[in-house]
C-alpha cells in the first residue's frame, strides 16, 4: 500500500517516541483506509451511474455520483453503529 | 546499513519513480476491468467493433472525469 512507503524523510535523528510513532501509525493506516474505502466508491458509483459510457459526462451522471458519493460517505459510519 | 543512505536523492528519486510507475499500473488495470466489463458485454469477437471500441475510448475517459467529480467532493466534506 502506498502510503505505508511515505514515512518520515529525512529523518536523521534516531528515535521516536512511542507516542509519536503510534500516532504516526494511526495517521497512516487512516490514510490507507480512506484510500481503500475510495477505491470502493468509485468503482461502485461508476458502475451505477455510468450505464453506457458518451463523449462526456451528462448532467444525470454527474448528479448521480454526487449523490452516490454523499450516500456511500454515511454508510461505514451506520455500519460501525451496529458493532 | 548506513542510514546516511536512506535518505540519498537518488534513492528518493527512485522511490518516487516506482511509486508513480505503481500507480499507472494500477489505473491500467483498474480501467481494464471496469471497461471491458462495461463495454464488452456478448462474445469477444476477433476486433473490438466500433462500437465497443468507442464505448472503451469514453469508459476510460469518463471515468478519470469522474474520479475528479469524486475527489472534488470528498476534499469539500472535509
Amino acid at each position: 500500500m502506498d502510503s505505508f512507503t511515505t514515512g518520515s524523510s529525512g529523518s536523521g535523528s534516531s528515535q521516536l517516541s512511542t507516542d509519536q510513532f503510534i500516532d504516526q501509525m494511526k495517521a497512516q493506516l487512516a490514510q490507507a483506509y480512506a484510500e481503500e474505502f475510495l477505491e470502493i466508491v468509485r468503482e461502485k458509483c461508476f458502475d451505477k451511474c455510468i450505464t453506457k459510457p458518451g463523449l462526456s459526462l451528462s448532467g444525470s451522471e454527474s448528479s448521480c455520483i454526487s449523490r452516490c458519493v454523499d450516500r456511500s460517505s454515511r454508510l461505514p459510519v451506520s455500519l460501525a453503529e451496529l458493532f | 546499513m548506513d542510514s546516511s543512505a536512506l535518505n540519498s536523492p537518488d534513492l528518493q528519486r527512485f522511490l518516487n519513480q516506482e511509486k508513480e510507475k505503481a500507480m499507472v499500473n494500477e489505473m491500467v488495470a483498474k480501467l481494464t476491468s471496469v471497461c471491458w466489463d462495461k463495454c464488452i458485454t456478448s462474445t469477444p469477437g476477433n476486433k473490438f467493433s466500433s462500437s465497443e471500441s468507442a464505448c472503451l475510448s469514453n469508459c476510460a475517459q469518463r471515468f478519470m472525469d469522474m474520479t475528479m467529480i469524486i475527489m472534488k467532493r470528498v476534499q469539500s466534506m472535509q
